[in-house]
């Protein structure tokens, strides 16, 4: 079996309807994932590439947080015709799960964030990391959730307060996009408030 | 299914552009998103936007569902879903609840919509505002700076002149506090079902070449004074000559012979389910 461009590529694009739609929703693109190529996996995870295969074209430019992002930017170009470009202009920024620690914070501080007359020209953020269904507990409220979701996620980076930061004068702001290494996937648009969900640890 | 064309007639890249705009939309609640609209084998007016939307949105397994004015079988949805189903293979359906897809012009289903729908709703003008300002760089910057007082002068002069708030269909509303929206030509009636909607929302207007999402669990609000509160129709005392059904939006006929008023459901696969579902009890 390989990757069916039209067909896979509209299961990974629903997919990122439903849980941008309701931010706390993971969805699943394993089975996808599995199609993707191995020799097309230079340095980046199968779902980013998914996303990227998804989303990407000519008219989108990107920037890749890695000790390989030359390499790693040149297979994106050549599988999506997307141009590298420098972080404040990116449409998408992908941090990979080698990135420096620190990564997160420097995308979510500097990306383009839209302005009040075009808000959507602001940047979508993708990171890998290593589970988006275990780590720190987070409590989401917003469009799209009904009361509230509780997640987990698992990134050790002072990212909530930076993207809080960013995001205070809505509409403008920058929408999230989190796939593990099981290639779940998380998404939270700018529209979703975060609360650090800190529960009392007893000393064992 | 005609091979002839690509599976959802769209290329692949005509899709990845409405794609990310709808993406963006879903994250801007109520915020029209421009994309580039392309040429569609159906007349202008009739829903080319929408119809971009599906064809962007369906699989395989999906089902879809048309309705025109509340009916699935007029020429318009006929012809939407023989496009859809000709180049997908997709099932259709007229049950509002075995759809996973629905795409409307001027009404919202009266079987309430579920987690796993998708309603798409066909725009002829997305812009509220334009009614008063005909510059789209002025509109956008009232949009920026959340400029809506002459929204609400609008709906002010509007009761002035008439008594009473006279909007028909397409009544303006605010979208998670931020954003003044029309909703497409819906009746007042299907106002209040765009609030904290259960199903996603999208809307898209192909002339105007513009997307724009109402999200699930998403506060909407009818625009209104407090002295003149936001009214849907009433059909107070009245119900469908055929299923006897109440609440719901009815169409005002006049029976030619007699000269008599009556009153019929709008959404008429609602209408026949309801009259399916009464006739073992043999009621009529
Ligand atoms: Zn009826």
């Amino acid at each position: 079996m390989t990757l069916d461009i039209v067909h896979d590529l509209q299961s990974v694009y629903r997919k990122l309807v439903d849980s941008t739609s309701r931010p706390g929703l993971i969805s699943d693109l394993s089975k996808q994932a599995s199609l993707v190529e191995e020799e097309d996996q230079k340095g980046c995870s199968a779902s980013l590439l998914l996303i990227a295969l998804t989303l990407f074209d000519q008219e989108v430019s990107f920037k890749v947080f890695s000790p390989q992002a030359d390499y790693v930017s040149q297979t994106i170009n050549q599988l999506t015709y997307a141009k590298p470009t420098d972080l404040k202009k990116a449409d998408f920024l992908l941090i990979l799960q080698d990135a420096e620690k620190g990564s997160l914070e420097e995308a979510i501080i500097n990306a383009k964030a839209g302005t009040l007359k075009n808000p959507h020209t602001s940047a979508f953020i993708i990171v890998e990391v290593d589970s988006v269904t275990s780590g720190e507990a987070l409590l989401l409220k917003g469009p799209g959730i009904h009361t509230t979701e509780l997640v987990h996620l698992d990134i050790n980076e002072n990212w909530v307060e930076s993207r809080q930061e960013k995001n205070k004068e809505y509409p403008l702001g920058i929408d999230l996009i989190f796939i593990d290494q099981n290639h779940q996937l998380l998404a939270l648009p700018r529209t979703t408030q975060i609360t650090r969900n800190r529960v009392i640890e007893w000393d064992m | 299914m005609n091979t002839a064309y690509n599976f959802a007639f769209f290329d692949e890249g005509s899709k990845r552009e409405i794609r990310r705009a709808t993406l963006k939309a879903i994250a801007i609640p109520g915020y029209q998103v421009p994309f580039a609209s392309r040429e569609m084998p159906i007349g202008r007016g009739w829903g080319t936007g929408g119809l971009q939307l599906t064809l962007s949105l369906i699989g395989k397994n999906d089902v879809l569902k048309v309705i025109d004015q509340g009916s699935d079988e007029s020429v318009n949805a006929v012809n939407i879903k023989k496009l859809v189903s000709d180049t997908t293979g997709v099932a259709t359906t007229d049950h509002t609840a075995e759809a996973s897809l629905i795409q409307s012009r001027h009404r919202i289903p009266e079987v309430p919509l579920k987690k796993d729908q998708i309603l798409i709703l066909q725009v002829p003008l997305p812009e509220p505002l334009r009614y008063y300002e005909p510059s789209e760089n002025e509109t956008k910057k009232l949009h920026g700076e959340k400029e809506y007082s002459g929204a609400w002068l609008m709906l002010f002069e509007q009761i002035m002149k008439y008594g009473s708030m006279t909007t028909g269909a397409d009544h303006p509303v605010m979208v998670h506090d931020r954003y003044v929206m029309a909703p497409s030509p819906i009746p007042r009636f299907d106002n209040p079902k765009m609030n904290e909607s259960e199903a996603l929302i999208l809307l898209g207007a192909g002339r105007e070449k513009k997307v724009y999402a109402v999200p699930p669990y998403t506060k909407v609000v009818s625009l209104d004074f407090e002295d003149y509160p936001f009214e849907p129709e009433s059909f107070e005392d009245k119900h469908c000559r055929l299923c006897g059904s109440t609440g719901v939006f009815l169409d005002e006929l006049v029976d030619e012979a007699t000269d008599e008023t009556f009153y019929q459901c709008n959404d008429t696969s609602y209408c026949i389910e309801t009259l399916n579902e009464v006739e073992p009890f043999g009621v009529k």
